[in-house]
Parts: structure tokens; sequence; C-alpha cells
């Protein structure tokens, strides 16, 4: 999976949690979302890790800082064995 | 209906957004559902789109803990309202709770809540000494954590007259300590049993427990947990326990402002016993410990006797004629519920939802404290449509899942301790204490006595036919003949004026045994020949072959017989029988290696005393 095909399948995910419509680029980041508080921040990552069969490590996801940040950080852990 | 469609109805502002949230609601089990819910609840708010089944006034509840409680407050919040319970919220800051109740100017107060929810701090709740220190020091640690519970509890209480809901402690779920764990109470594991245990038993009236234990074993301890959520934002355990937990304390909150349910109706075929009574007949419907099925159905009506004994009303509303929807209840052997255990019994033709409706005013009781129970959808459908304020629970095509539902389905749940229920509380400790002492009888005859048996002995009957038959092909040791017989050949000697056969039945203080034993005697001219005589070796030594022989005996007599004549065919499984009948004063006639025959002359015969009180004898009216 490259960055690309990641957005992509997030963008089906954010289309679930968000109401209103956001188009996710690599540069986006939870302050451009209003609707992307600490609170909606927890089920996204949720339906995330269980969407992709990922688990990140603690702390990780807070240090991505961009859509395509975070995309490559899921890239890292589906290529871990 | 998904997420997609109830976000059409959310954009379009249509009304009917609500029914479709609280449905989705209901069934939702993980958490990310239940939060874009929860989401799209709030979003129907700012959007003007109001609930308008709401009415309730808001509770005012306040969440105070040693944990982040967000997004437990918002799945707490999303459950009650949808449930038709809005809440107003407040809640402390993380781990920030002690200081919250003790503090009487504390924002807790000025909020005046209705309830409060605490969620004390499980790292609090360990013991801080050494493994191997004596267990008074360990014992008082712990009854010192439980006190510092109870004592916020009543403070809180005090403060506002609200009622109080607390939380007790998941249990580690690793392995650490190994087999250490349970030797010591200065284990987690151990100090939080303990400490679940006391909070329980010692909580007053107006505190009511959020078992977080019990939470987290019915998932899995170690699904319950996730240690990077408590490290990256204090979440008290892993999100699907959050959802477990949210549901459990709306329950409770509900469960304080509403009555519980009070009369169960129950549907008869298909949901009591298996088939159709009106095509199967009393004879051919499951029930019982013949089938794997029959059993499932005898064990859902034992479950529905103890929601009775547990005050719950029990009722009956089939689409059937009365008097043959009641024979079950009066002559079926497996029956666990009699007609007595019945408040009211509708079996007609009307459309259930008038019956259940007939049924309100019968009982002076509200159409919503009624649960009705059935396998088939057409009918609950008709009671949802035609009596929406009676709950319905549709049974699954499984009789094995049905108690399964009822215990799961959270509508019978006892409430807090009455002043009758302590009284009932005194009544069982002097049972316990005459029990005790029963206990302590050693000899034979007073332990049997204390058994209180009681036994029915019936000629064969049509609705025993089963039951005889597979008893007399299944059973071994205590087999006199081992002659098998199909159910034909079973009514073949029912209906043979030269047989007479005979089953038996025990009770005890302990429970029904059911059929016991079986016994066919086959009269040739002045002799009664026994052909059959076995027994279920559950209760040998309890005296009942005495009684079968005393019974046989009279039989015989009664067909003018003078003799009995018995014989032992040896198999490999009923050596324990092979002088059963020198046992019981038979005298042995002929011995070879396939056969041993024995005679008992009845002009002597002395019946037997035994601790069995006879409630019925074969052959005669009941």
């Amino acid at each position: 999976m490259n960055q690309a095909e990641v957005i992509a399948k997030l963008q089906t995910i954010f289309d679930t949690v968000f109401l209103e419509p956001v188009v996710l680029t690599p540069a986006i980041s939870a302050k451009d979302v209003p609707e992307w508080d600490s609170l909606t921040h927890i089920s996204l990552m949720v339906s995330v890790e269980k969407a992709f069969g990922v688990r990140f490590r603690v702390g990780e996801v807070e240090n991505s800082k961009n859509i395509g940040e975070f995309a490559d950080l899921i890239i890292k852990r589906k290529l871990e064995p | 209906m998904d997420a997609g469609e109830i976000k059409k109805l959310l954009l379009s502002n249509d009304p009917e957004f609500w029914s479709c949230l609280k449905t989705l609601t209901g069934s939702a089990r993980d958490f990310e559902e239940l939060f874009l819910l929860s989401s799209l609840r709030k979003k129907a708010h700012a959007r003007k789109l109001e609930n308008p089944n709401v009415t309730a006034k808001k509770i005012r509840l306040a969440i105070v803990g040693g944990y982040s409680l967000y997004p437990l407050h918002e799945l707490i919040e999303h459950l009650c309202e949808v449930d038709g319970l809005p809440v107003e919220l407040w809640q402390g800051d993380y781990d920030n709770y002690i200081s919250e109740i003790m503090d009487d100017d504390s924002e807790l107060y000025t909020f005046t809540p209705h309830v409060v929810f605490i969620l004390p701090a499980e790292r609090r709740c360990t013991y801080t000494g050494h493994l191997t220190d004596p267990r008074e020091l360990q014992q008082a640690e712990a009854q010192r954590a439980v006190d510092s519970i109870l004592e916020l509890a009543r403070k809180v209480n005090e403060k506002t007259r609200a009622e109080v809901i607390t939380t007790n402690f998941m249990l580690p779920a690793r392995h650490d300590l190994g087999a250490f764990r349970s030797r010591t109470l200065g284990s987690d594991w151990s100090f939080r049993k303990w400490v679940n245990l006391e909070l329980g038993l010692n909580a007053p009236s107006f505190l009511n427990i959020c078992d977080w234990e019990f939470l987290a074993n019915r998932l899995g301890g170690i699904a319950a947990r996730d240690e990077r959520s408590w490290f990256e934002s204090k979440q008290p355990c892993s999100s699907a326990l959050l959802v477990e937990l949210a549901r459990e304390a709306a329950n409770l909150i509900a469960a304080l402002k509403r009555a519980p349910k009070k009369v169960l109706v129950l549907d008869l075929d298909n949901t009591l016993w298996g088939g159709v009574l009106a095509d199967d007949g009393l004879e051919g419907i499951e029930l019982g410990d013949t089938s794997p099925r029959g059993e499932a159905f005898k064990a859902f009506q034992k479950y529905i006797a103890s929601l009775k004994q547990r005050g719950v009303l029990l009722a009956v509303c089939s689409k059937n004629d009365l008097a043959k929807a009641q024979e079950p209840f009066q002559k079926h052997p497996e029956m666990v519920l009699r007609l007595d255990d019945i408040v009211s019994f509708k079996a007609n033709w009307e459309p259930k939802s008038e019956n259940i409706r007939a049924m309100a005013p019968e009982l002076n009781l509200g159409l919503d404290s009624f649960v009705f129970v059935d396998d088939n959808p057409a009918e609950i459908e008709i009671v949802r449509q035609f009596a929406p304020e009676v709950t319905t629970i549709l049974l699954g095509p499984d009789p094995s899942d049905y108690v399964t539902q009822l215990a799961d389905c959270r509508l019978f749940e006892p409430r807090n301790i009455t002043a009758e229920d302590a009284e009932r509380t005194n009544q069982y400790r002097s049972d316990a204490q005459r029990k005790a002492l029963e206990a302590t009888v050693t000899d034979m005859a007073s332990y049997l006595e204390s058994l209180e048996m009681e036994s029915v002995m019936s000629e064969f009957v049509p609705v025993d036919v089963p039951r005889l038959s597979q008893l007399i092909n299944k059973s071994n040791q205590f087999n006199l003949t081992t002659h098998r017989r199909s159910e034909a050949e079973v009514i073949a000697v029912m209906n043979d004026k030269n047989f007479a056969g005979f089953s038996v039945r025990l009770k005890d203080r302990f429970g029904d045994h059911g059929l016991i034993s079986i016994i066919i005697g086959e009269k040739v001219g002045d002799t009664m020949k026994i052909d059959t005589w076995l027994m279920s070796c559950r209760v040998l030594k309890r005296g009942v072959e005495k009684e079968v022989l005393n019974e046989l005996a009279r039989l015989a007599k009664l067909k003018n017989c003078t003799r009995l004549e018995g014989v032992y065919l040896p198999t490999s499984k009923n050596e324990m029988v092979r002088d059963f009948y020198g046992k019981m004063g038979f005298t042995l006639t002929a011995e070879s290696e396939t056969k041993r025959e024995f005679e008992l002359k009845l002009e002597n015969f002395q019946p037997a005393t035994t601790k069995i009180k006879i409630v019925r004898r074969a052959y005669e009216p009941s």
C-alpha cells in the first residue's frame, strides 16, 4: 500500500466519522477540521486501527503532523511482521 | 438501517432520525459505532431537530473519578437520552474526586446533582506493604480502602441527598505472581476481590454498585484493559469495556427512575415446550429429559420458576383452546410450571395484544409493567403495534438460548434491599440453622429422614412412554434382566392386562429426581414373573427398592398371585445386582452361568418400612 492508497482508505473512514465532508490531502491536519476534536480523535483512532489491522505504539500518533505523516505511520506499522 | 441512512435522515431534518437512533443505539456494540451515534445526536440538537418523545425533566448527573471521564461521559449521556432520560452533566477533573467530594464549597455541590457517579482510582486499591505481611495487616488496609469509598458516598449523599453510584474494581488479568496470587491478600487480585465483596455487602441503600469486576469478567479480563490508552489519555479501560461500563451506568440510572417489570407473559408452543400442542398432543410435545431439546425447554421453565420466586408474576397468552392448553400444566409430568404458578391464563383466538390489554386491569397493573415473550415474530409484532407499552422479547431459533435471552434482558433485576427482604433474610437464617443441625446427624436413618423423600408410583401412562422407553433402553447397571423395549413395545405392555408395569418417581428436599425406576411384572398362573426391574443408580440406598418390592407384592396379590419369580441375567455391566434378589429376601431356586432364578412366597411377606412417603400407588385413582 502506498501513501495515496492509504489516504483513499482513510477518506472512507473520515466520511463515516464526520458529518461535514472532509477532503483528505497529505497536508491536512486536525486543526483544519472543525469536527476533529480530542474526543472524536479517540474514536477515529479506534476505527483506523480496526480498518487497517494495525496497532500504534504509545504516543506515536500525536507525533504525526498531518495526514501524510499519519499515512506513512500506518504503512510502517503495516509492514511489521 | 446503517450509519449512511441515519445521516441522511439527519441532513433532511427528518424526526424519524430519533427512532432510528434508538434502534441503532440498542444494537451498537463497538465503541466507535456508539460514539458516532452520539456525535449525530449532538448534531441533531445543533440543527434544532428535537426528539418529539423526550419530555422528561433532565436528570442532573455528576461524574467524578480517578480517570479521564472523557469520552465515558459522552456515552452515558447518549445512552440515557436515547432511553428517554435526558441528563445534564457535570464532570469532575481527572483524579480530583476526593477533594471535589470532601470540599463543601466544591462545584459538585453547587451543581446540585440528582445522581453522582464515582469511579474510585484503581491504583489506590492496592496493598502497599509486602506480600508476605500478616493477613491481619493486609485485611486492615483492604478494610480502609472499603471504608474510604463508603465515606465518600456517605458524604455525597448527606450533602446532596443524591443517589450515589460507585464502581468497584477490575481484577488483574496477567499471570504475575502465579499460584501465589490467591494465597495472599497482598496481591492486587485478592485485595480487590476482597474490597469488591465487602463494598457490595456493606453498601447502604442509597449506594448502588456499578459492578466493574463483573463487567470486565464478562467481557474477558484481557480484553477489558488497554494500557496504552491509560498512558496516552488516562482512560479507565479498553474502549470495548468503556461501552459496557457506560451501558451499565445508564442502566443503573434508569433503574433509579423507573419501576421494574412485574409480569412475564408467556407463549406456550415452542416457548415453554417444543412442538405444537394441538398437532402433537400431550404425549408428543418435547419437554424434559428425553431429548436435548426437551431438556432445554425444561431448563427454560426452571429459570422462569426462579423469576417467580423473585416476585415476578407469570401469565400465559396462547393461541389455543383453553382446556387443551391447560392440560400440560395439570398432567404433563415434566412441566415445571403448574397452573397455580400462573396468575392469568389466556388461551383463545383473540389477538395477543388484546389479551394482554385485558390482563392489566385484572392484575391492577399498568401495561408498562408487562413483558411478553414469544418465539413467533408475527405475534411479537402485533403486540408491539397494538400494545406498545408492553416490552417484547422475541425468542431466537434455539431453545438452548432462551434462558440466556431472559437472563440478559435486564428487565427483572431486583432493586435495593427492603425491610421485607430483611425479614425474609431472618427466616432464611433460622432455616439455615435448622439445616446445619440436620447436617450434624450422622446415622443413615436420620439422614434419610431429613431428605423428606416423596415418591409417586404410576402405572404406565401414554404421556410417560418416551421416558419409559428411553430409560429401559439406556439403563445398564441396576438392571436385572436388561430387556430392551421400544416405545411400541412399552405401549403393548401398557395395554396387556396380564402385565403389571409401573414407574417410580422420587423427589426430596434438594429437588426432583424424576422417573427413576421401572418394573414390569407378568402374571403367569399364580406367579408374578418379574420381567424387568431397573433403577437409576443416582438413588441407590434410599429405600426405593424396598418400596418397589412392597408395591410389587401388593399388585401381585391384587392379581391373585401367591409368589414372585425373579431372574438375574448377567451382562458385562450389571454385576452390582447379582445378589439383589437374595438381599431382598428371595430364595435362589436355580443357577447357571447365564441365569440365576429366585422366588418369594407372598403368604408371609411383610412390607418393609422406609423413609419415603408414597404419595400415590400404581393403578389407583390419583
